[in-house]
């Protein structure tokens, strides 16, 4: 931040001392143009120049304000941050078209506003490659935007013929002050590449340290997260365990208890092994409930409360209200009375595939269809959206096809083929389940 | 709200800019031509209104141009006018359309002053550049592109004393003579303990044009001062000079009577020949005027002066400074007016060798027609155009000393040599 300050202070300086340069050259060419008539000399100086100068204002008028233009768009771009990157290589180019415009106006005379320009831009420029396009032309302007240099080419009045019309003493004052002048201005701007340069450097340094800082933090999230997940599994382990222990431990001991009494007492009093068997039976009903309860309870919540039907068309609902998708869907199947498990797995299966359609698939439509022959239901899932381009089989679908091999079902996807007359055209999910179908057994 | 505000402001009052800057465009509808011209003659001659004829030219221009205003800054006399010409153009004032002195021209061809009047000319069904003679046409060329026109000229002739020829048993030369006859002439008149001399001020120079030589190349790349004609010349005027014994002659000699011949500029003979101005000046003697006597390898021709016109090459009224330059260089009756104005003659054939327009300035000459139209064409077809370039002066001046020193030690032909390739480096380098 201290260097930026810095930086700007140093960048006002260059502008304020190359205004003055560009005063003193027009200055001293408009007076001296002016003494000379006043003196006579007008025919003398001609002959010793052999060229018609240029309008007496037209080189102050021109040469200041293509500065202030110049420093219009240089405060411009400070106070308004660009972002959009043709317009900052516009502006970049519009800051050394004036550039030439002023050493041009200015009869090459000068050409260190190219350091002002350089230093403005390298600082502004974060392309690397553009940066070092915009440092060439400038350093060539800089070090061939010279009179000496372009005397042959030009037809413009040299400096010293306009100084010569002074006494020595005179002279001597304005080419030390030019010199002086122009030597400050390479010092400023040498000074001002220091000290952006450090101050990337620093900046540097401290970016690289952040982003150590960043990785540490991301390790650490990740073995949380890891902790986290054996942790969650460890708990329901137990809880099972606990399940398992309370309800059919607790079942299994009384019925071998009761069982044992009934043995016991088959051949002594036949009458009373029978009531102890009769309550053997009625225990492990009582547990094939507590099982079937504690089951429950990790079903999806919907199923719990309504129908496969219901539950499904809730879900489809549901995605409808929150992705905005067009979801079709197609319940042919009739009356559904499956069984818990495989109730779960088709609703798994259709929240499976509508997630991942929407998800990886990024699709607007989305068709859903169940149908059944004889003992078959089938699921077919399809979407319009990009399909997948390599087909690998990720947690959501093994975990599909593993639900589905315990039921003894079929799970096949893949890439819809383009040009589909339905409009489908990414991915399709389709299942086959046998039902066992013992409702009403 | 506030920005709002600003912007509207900055609206209006650009608005108001551009409107005031189209009234200023539309209420200023009057084109001005400047054209810079001095006060008083060139050719030093005394002459009654200077401006009269170009007062009548701008009225008459004014009159086919309307819309058009022709200004010009009166006053500056014909000796400062250089100094005039170069602070206006330093400043960047200078005229659309200015008189061109023909010292100053190279200087003002080379500094980009001037516009090239080539196109123009080319352009002009109604410009024709034969109506002009050749030398005057090319005065106003620098490297075979025009860049003036001329207005009027003056060539160099003789003056001679007929009062001292007279006294002499001498007849007047006629206008066909010859070196020889010019050196046998001077040598019966000289006579030193009389205080009595041939010529005054016949440089070699002079002698040089008559001999049909010229001292540079066109293009000034290259000194002939070696060649044979120069080096006649040289030895010529060198003879002249031998008969005075040592002494030099000076202009007061020639105004008391006591010198038989002096070049002159055609301009004086005008001036002062006529009633009353021939009782002011060289009123001891009786005198007329003949053509330069004719080298061995040269005629009876002599250096040519021209004034000229240029058009400014920043003028933003081209073809009206054009219309106007056209109208006093080419127009035939401007040109016969300048013949009542001033003294020159003028750059068209048609008007210079017009019998009626001779006769009527010879109205006042009690003597025979120096001048037929005749030799008035010789003169100034002949004429010479001395080559000006950006190393004139410094060149002249190294020839100068070459001859003085070539003077001193007898070198003759072989000095000259060493000189004009001494010369020629310069000339290649600069």
């Amino acid at each position: 931040m201290k260097t930026e300050r810095n930086l700007t202070s140093i960048a006002a300086a260059m502008f304020a001392l190359n205004f003055s340069i560009l005063a003193f050259y027009s200055l001293i060419c408009v007076t001296t143009t002016f003494r000379i008539c006043d003196t006579l000399g007008a025919h003398d100086f001609l002959t010793s120049v052999r060229q018609i100068p240029r309008y007496p204002w037209q080189m102050p008028v021109q040469t200041l304000s293509l500065f202030a233009l110049l420093c219009t768009v240089s405060f411009f771009k400070i106070f308004r941050p660009i972002e959009h990157f043709p317009l900052r290589v516009v502006i970049c180019v519009t800051e050394i078209a004036l550039c030439a415009g002023i050493i041009v106006s200015l009869n090459f005379y000068y050409s260190g506003v190219a350091l002002l320009v350089l230093a403005d831009l390298v600082h502004y420029l974060r392309s690397n490659r553009m940066r070092l396009c915009f440092i060439l032309i400038l350093s060539l302007m800089f070090a061939f935007g010279r009179y000496e240099i372009v005397e042959q080419f030009t037809r413009c009045i040299a400096f010293s013929a306009y100084l010569s019309y002074y006494n020595p003493i005179a002279q001597s004052c304005f080419t030390s002050l030019e010199s002086l002048m122009v030597c400050l201005n390479i010092l400023l701007f040498v000074l001002y590449m220091i000290l952006l340069f450090t101050g990337q450097k620093e900046e540097n340094a401290r970016i690289r340290k952040l982003n150590e800082q960043l990785n540490q933090a991301n390790d650490q999230l990740r073995d949380y997260a890891v902790n986290m997940e054996r942790m969650t599994q460890m708990r329901e382990r137990n809880r099972l365990a606990r399940e398992i222990h309370d309800t059919l431990g607790h079942t299994l001991t009384g019925i071998i208890m009761g069982a044992d009494a009934g043995l016991a007492l088959f051949d002594v009093a036949p009458e009373e092994s029978k009531k102890r068997i009769q309550v053997v039976a009625q225990s492990a009903r009582d547990g094939l409930t507590d099982v079937r309860r504690s089951i429950k309870a990790l079903r999806p919540d919907a199923l719990e409360h309504s129908s496969l039907a219901q539950a499904l068309e809730g879900l489809v609902e549901n995605f409808r209200l929150t992705t905005s998708a067009q979801i079709a869907y197609y319940q042919e199947a009739g009356e559904l009375n499956l069984d818990v498990d495989e109730e779960d797995a088709l609703y798994r299966v259709v929240q499976e595939g509508l997630t991942n359609a929407v998800r990886h698939g990024r699709a607007d439509r989305i068709s859903i269809r169940v149908t059944r022959t004889g003992d078959l239901v089938t699921v077919s899932i399809r979407d319009n959206g990009i399909g997948c381009g390599t087909l690998v089989e990720g947690f959501g679908l093994r975990h599909m096809r593993e639900r589905l091999d315990m039921l003894g079902g079929t799970l096949s996807y893949g890439n819809l083929e383009q040009g589909a007359q339905d409009g489908y055209t990414g991915f399709f999910i389709t299942v086959g389940l046998p039902i066992r179908n013992r409702k009403g057994e | 709200m506030k920005k709002w505000f600003v912007k509207r402001n900055v609206v209006a009052l650009l608005t108001l800019m551009l409107c005031l800057c189209l009234a200023g465009c539309v209420g200023n509808q009057e084109t001005v031509l400047t054209i810079g011209v001095y006060s008083g003659s060139y050719w030093n001659t005394p002459n009654g209104n200077c401006y009269q004829i170009l007062d009548d030219v701008i009225t008459l221009f004014e009159e086919s141009h309307p819309g058009v205003k022709v200004e010009y800054v009166s006053g500056i006399p014909a000796n400062d006018y250089s100094e005039w010409l170069a602070e206006q153009i330093m400043k960047g004032t200078e005229p659309d359309l200015y008189f061109v002195l023909p010292e100053d021209f190279d200087l003002l061809v080379s500094s980009g002053a001037l516009a090239q009047l080539d196109e123009w000319i080319a352009g002009d069904p109604a410009f024709d550049t034969s109506a002009y003679y050749e030398p005057c046409l090319r005065s106003g060329q620098s490297k075979g592109r025009q860049y003036a026109l001329p207005h009027e000229s003056v060539p160099t002739i003789m003056f001679v004393n007929k009062t001292l020829l007279e006294a002499n048993g001498i007849d007047m030369p006629d206008n066909s003579w010859t070196w020889e006859d010019f050196y046998n002439i001077c040598e019966r008149i000289t006579n030193v303990s009389l205080h009595q001399y041939g010529v005054y001020g016949y440089s070699w120079l002079d002698a040089m044009y008559s001999n049909g030589a010229s001292l540079f190349s066109e293009d000034g790349r290259s000194c002939y001062l070696a060649e044979e004609n120069v080096l006649q010349a040289i030895q010529f005027t060198k003879r002249l000079g031998e008969l005075n014994g040592g002494y030099s002659v000076t202009v007061r000699d020639f105004d008391v009577g006591r010198v038989a011949f002096r070049p002159l500029l055609y301009s004086e003979y005008r001036a002062y020949q006529p009633y009353p101005w021939r009782v002011k000046k060289y009123s001891a003697f009786q005198w007329d005027c003949v053509s330069m006597p004719a080298g061995p390898s040269g005629s009876n021709i002599s250096e040519l002066h021209t004034m000229m016109l240029g058009i400014s090459s920043r003028t933003r009224h081209e073809e009206l400074a054009w219309e106007l330059c056209k109208l006093l260089s080419i127009d035939e009756n401007v040109q016969r007016e300048l013949y009542t104005h001033s003294h020159g003659i003028s750059p068209l054939p048609a008007v210079a060798e017009d019998p009626e327009l001779l006769l009527q300035i010879h109205h006042d000459i009690p003597e025979e027609i120096g001048f037929s139209p005749d030799m008035i064409h010789r003169i100034m077809s002949n004429a010479v155009v001395a080559p000006r370039f950006d190393a004139y002066s410094q060149a002249m001046i190294m020839v100068e000393s070459a001859i003085q020193e070539a003077a001193g030690n007898q070198l003759g032909q072989s000095g000259m040599l060493i000189a004009q390739s001494e010369i020629n480096i310069f000339l290649n380098k600069s």
